[in-house]
């Protein structure tokens, strides 16, 4: 009892500290507490689906102002494969509308597919690994209100993820009715990734594992889309994945609102399957077998670097595997980028949303080596997060209390991070080689390095940014670091559209990254940004020695 | 750390014990760090704090502590949730850096020189929060990397004392489980001094017995253990002085003899008839006991009450020294004795 009424008086509603609240109640107070516990990663996806959703068509009137300029737009992007990959497949690129309905709808599903996964495994795997949900079925709680209740909570983020995309649409200026169903397309991926993310949370016995099974889920279901939408003859394909579905449910495009039965079947399928092993299985443990007891293998226990790269092999071997496996993609069908038909000045026209050259393949990987600029960067910030949680988790005071200095400790973390950063980095760009030779580019494989190689001044410049945001601030380093690489990023797409000062456009690093192998290496700006991530680095290391440890 | 450094002037030694306790001590790394060649570190006390405080935002977590603790000495740190023991450690430590005052650990700077004063030290920290993936043996493995010296034996025999199973992964073993593992480090490492936080906190009687034999054989071997408890039966069999924390302040502070002789003794007396009146005699305090009996408890001397006892019919009367329980509450609740039985 003492557990669901902590429960319920965090929820500070006077009527449960009371007395003992009906069953209703208690349910919602529980998905209360889930919502805001998930506050952070909703605001965090709202913004993007608001943003995004808002800019992209602006870009796209502001571009293509003309008929004639959308024609060649489209002639040059509706064929190209290269371009399928990331956004799907397009419909209609003559209107506004169209093309808010290929590349944000393109975009945003895979994100929400990301949210389903993450707000899944969190409340149905972690909250039971870190021991809350046993606390809370002490009280008069059932597993089933449990359940519903932290579905509930998912869903009103699902719904504010869909009034964020709406809200975006509608100040860009498009028409309500079309809009809500374009935004529903997108945020249809939700539950079916949800539902995918609880039945791995039923599965695995920790969110770690539950995180890398969903996680290999969603990689073929967007794998699925991927072929469907760049190979002929098996556009069936898009009928067995969510991706698919919000693509078939056509917004702006002849409107199929049927498909929407797909995901919906999808999601009450697999989260009633879930429900089911839930309340079979006992608390705390995974359908599949964890193994407790192990001889003990002594490798890599050797210094505090040593043991991080034990425990995050997995990690790193997940992003090298998908690193590598979009870099060698992208080598593939960089071939099918060709310059038929298009003009010098479209070209520039192209330059300005941020698609370069694209039509040459090293234009083509030039352009698409910045998604990995990105992800490395992203990494790199994943890296401190999980310095961070030593900390948060105390045991980094069990650490500290040995013989071994802050200094060496952060140090260490940071150097690896950075070797791993340079291990992906040369990785796209080995993969990205091989993928081109097999699609038959010519292309040398030191160029494809040097892409690669060109990608870590502005990750390491993040790593730096995360490990200052971490010394300084460490509760909130997580939304600091992860925030300003996605400002920035998105800054670099959209700042030269806003008409900004262009020293303002130049703020972000991502603008002084050159789209090798299309352009030469920026080397000036890389010794810049590495000169910057050096300081940065150091003085992390400096404030971080001067601090009290956290947590507790 | 073991430069060869000019002589140690006393003299500055002895200045430092007359600046104010609470002055915050503003001092070159060299002169904190170095000032002890070997030869006084050899004489400096295991543990010494002066004037230490520690403030987190409005809240004074530690109010100026004064603290020492002998080489071979076992010092219990007693206090309720939230007094500020932890806080102390972490100050002891280094992980947390002192607002005034400063903390030496065999006279190395706490907050300055972390690493030199850690090779002498082992913590056990008060939740057993350790990875979750490595099992014991292999985060035995871990600490040893982290650790010279580590009595591999003495680990064995430690493992066998405290039925620990090292094949489980530390996911797998419950929270007394995960705070034998490290015990069992921490003695294994044969530091010079303990610090152990709140260290029985999940174990079984069986193995608080055993945690006793174990600080029992490291202080004959003449290592300093500083323990923190709101235990206060393992404080009383194991330490040889007792500090008591109220509210981030030491009230009291000696061996639990002298503890006592400060304290009030209890005596217990039945009447033949209804028990009488007492409450005006000086520095007593009286509590009836049902129609016929008191509780009566005496600050200083008792002969007063031994006098005014004698002019009643006594039937049974005991008189007890204080429980350090009696002590430890004394200090924290002056409605103690209303609540007591």
């Amino acid at each position: 009892m003492s557990a669901i009424s902590g429960a319920l008086a965090a929820t500070h509603t006077p009527r449960a500290r009371a007395r003992v609240a009906p069953a209703r109640a208690r349910a919602l107070a529980l998905a209360r507490r889930a919502f805001r516990d998930a506050r952070t990663r909703t605001i965090a996806y709202a913004s993007l689906f608001g943003i995004y959703s808002y800019i992209q068509p602006l870009a796209y009137r502001d571009g293509y102002p003309t008929l004639s300029s959308r024609l060649a737009f489209a002639r040059a992007f509706s064929d190209n494969k290269a371009i399928r990959l990331f956004y799907g497949l397009p419909h209609d690129l003559l209107t506004v509308t169209g093309y808010a309905a290929w590349r944000v709808g393109g975009t945003l599903a895979i994100f929400a597919a990301i949210f389903g996964l993450l707000a899944a495994v969190r409340a149905f795997r972690t909250e039971e690994e870190s021991g809350r949900m046993e606390l809370v079925l002490a009280g008069p709680v059932g597993r089933n209100t449990a359940y519903l209740s932290s579905m509930a909570a998912i869903a009103a983020g699902t719904v504010i993820l869909w009034l964020a995309e709406l809200a975006g649409f509608l100040a860009a200026g498009l028409p309500a009715g079309g809009s809500a169903y374009l935004a529903l397309a997108t945020v249809s991926v939700v539950p079916v990734c949800v539902g995918v993310g609880a039945l791995a949370s039923q599965l695995a016995p920790t969110g770690r594992a539950a995180l890398g099974l969903g996680g290999a889920v969603l990689a073929v279901l967007f794998l699925a889309r991927v072929v469907a939408d760049t190979t002929s003859g098996v556009g069936w394909l898009r009928w067995l994945t969510p991706l698919g579905w919000a693509e078939l449910l056509r917004p702006f495009a002849g409107a199929r609102p049927l498909v929407l039965l797909l995901p919906l079947a999808a999601s009450a399928g697999l989260l009633t399957l879930a429900a089911r092993l839930a309340a079979r299985r006992d608390l705390g443990t995974g359908m599949l077998p964890a193994r407790d007891s192990a001889e003990p293998r002594l490798g890599l226990l050797s210094s505090p670097a040593m043991q991080t790269l034990r425990g995050e092999r997995g990690s790193l071997i997940a992003w090298l595997g998908g690193v590598g496996a979009v870099a060698f993609i992208l080598g593939v069908i960089a071939k099918s980028s060709s310059s038929a038909g298009i003009s010098k000045s479209l070209n520039r026209e192209l330059g300005k949303l941020g698609s370069g050259s694209i039509v040459t393949p090293s234009g083509y990987l030039g352009l698409t080596f910045i998604f990995f600029v990105l992800a490395i960067s992203l990494f790199a910030c994943a890296q401190v997060a999980a310095a961070k949680r030593e900390e948060a988790e105390q045991r980094l005071e069990t650490l500290l209390s040995l013989p071994l200095s802050r200094c060496r400790w952060l140090g260490g973390r940071l150097l690896l991070a950075a070797c791993a950063a340079s291990a992906l980095a040369l990785g796209a760009g080995l993969l990205a080689w091989v993928g081109a030779e097999s699609g038959g580019v010519e292309i040398s494989l030191t160029k494809l390095l040097e892409a690669g190689v060109n990608c870590l001044p502005a990750a390491l410049l993040f790593l730096a940014v995360a490990a200052l945001a971490y010394a300084c601030v460490p509760r909130a380093s997580g939304a600091i670091a992860y925030g300003l690489v996605t400002v920035a990023f998105l800054w670099d797409l959209v700042g030269s559209l806003l008409s900004a000062p262009s020293w303002l456009v130049e703020l972000t690093p991502f603008a002084h990254v050159g789209l090798v192998p299309a352009q030469p290496f920026r080397a000036g700006a890389a010794v810049v940004m590495l000169a910057i991530a050096l300081v940065g680095a150091l003085t992390a290391i400096w404030i971080f020695q001067r601090r009290d440890l956290t947590g507790a | 750390m073991s430069l060869p450094q000019p002589a140690p002037s006393l003299e500055r030694h002895a200045k430092r014990e007359e600046r104010g306790p609470a002055e915050r001590q503003e001092r070159g790394p060299a002169e904190r760090q170095e000032r002890g060649p070997a030869e006084l570190q050899e004489h400096a006390p295991a543990i010494r704090t002066v004037g230490l405080c520690k403030r987190y935002g409005q809240t004074l977590a530690l109010d100026r502590l004064d603290l020492t603790v002998n080489k071979g000495e076992v010092y219990g740190y007693l206090g309720p949730n939230g007094a500020g023991k932890t806080t102390t450690i972490r100050l002891l430590l280094g992980l947390h850096r002192a607002s005034a005052g400063h903390a030496e650990l065999f006279g190395i700077d706490a907050w300055r020189a972390p690493v030199a004063a850690h090779k002498r030290v082992a913590y056990v920290a008060g939740e057993p929060f350790l990875w979750p993936s490595l099992t014991s043996a292999e985060t035995f493995a871990f600490f040893a990397h982290l650790r010279e010296g580590v009595d591999v034996a003495y680990r064995d025999l430690l493992v066998e004392r405290f039925q620990l199973d090292v094949n489980k992964k530390v996911r797998a073993l419950s929270k007394g489980n995960r705070q034998k593992v490290q015990l069992i480090a921490a003695f294994a490492s044969r530091a010079e001094l303990l610090l152990l936080d709140e260290p029985t906190a999940g174990l079984d009687p069986l193995m608080e017995v055993a945690f006793r034999e174990t600080v029992i054989e490291a202080k004959s071997r003449g290592q300093s253990i500083f323990l923190s408890s709101h235990i206060l039966s393992e404080v009383e069999a194991l330490c040889d002085r007792v500090g008591i924390l109220r509210d981030g302040r030491l009230v009291d502070q000696g061996t639990l003899a002298e503890l006592r002789h400060l304290s009030a003794q209890t005596i217990e007396v039945t009447f033949a008839g209804r028990a009488p009146k007492l409450d005006d005699l000086p520095g007593v305090h009286v509590t009836n006991v049902g129609a016929n009996a008191l509780h009566i408890e005496v600050s200083g001397s008792i002969g007063a009450v031994i006098a005014a006892l004698a002019r009643h019919p006594v039937v049974a009367l005991t008189s007890r020294e204080p429980s350090l329980e009696e002590i430890f509450l004394n200090h924290y609740d002056g409605s103690h004795s209303d609540v007591r039985d």
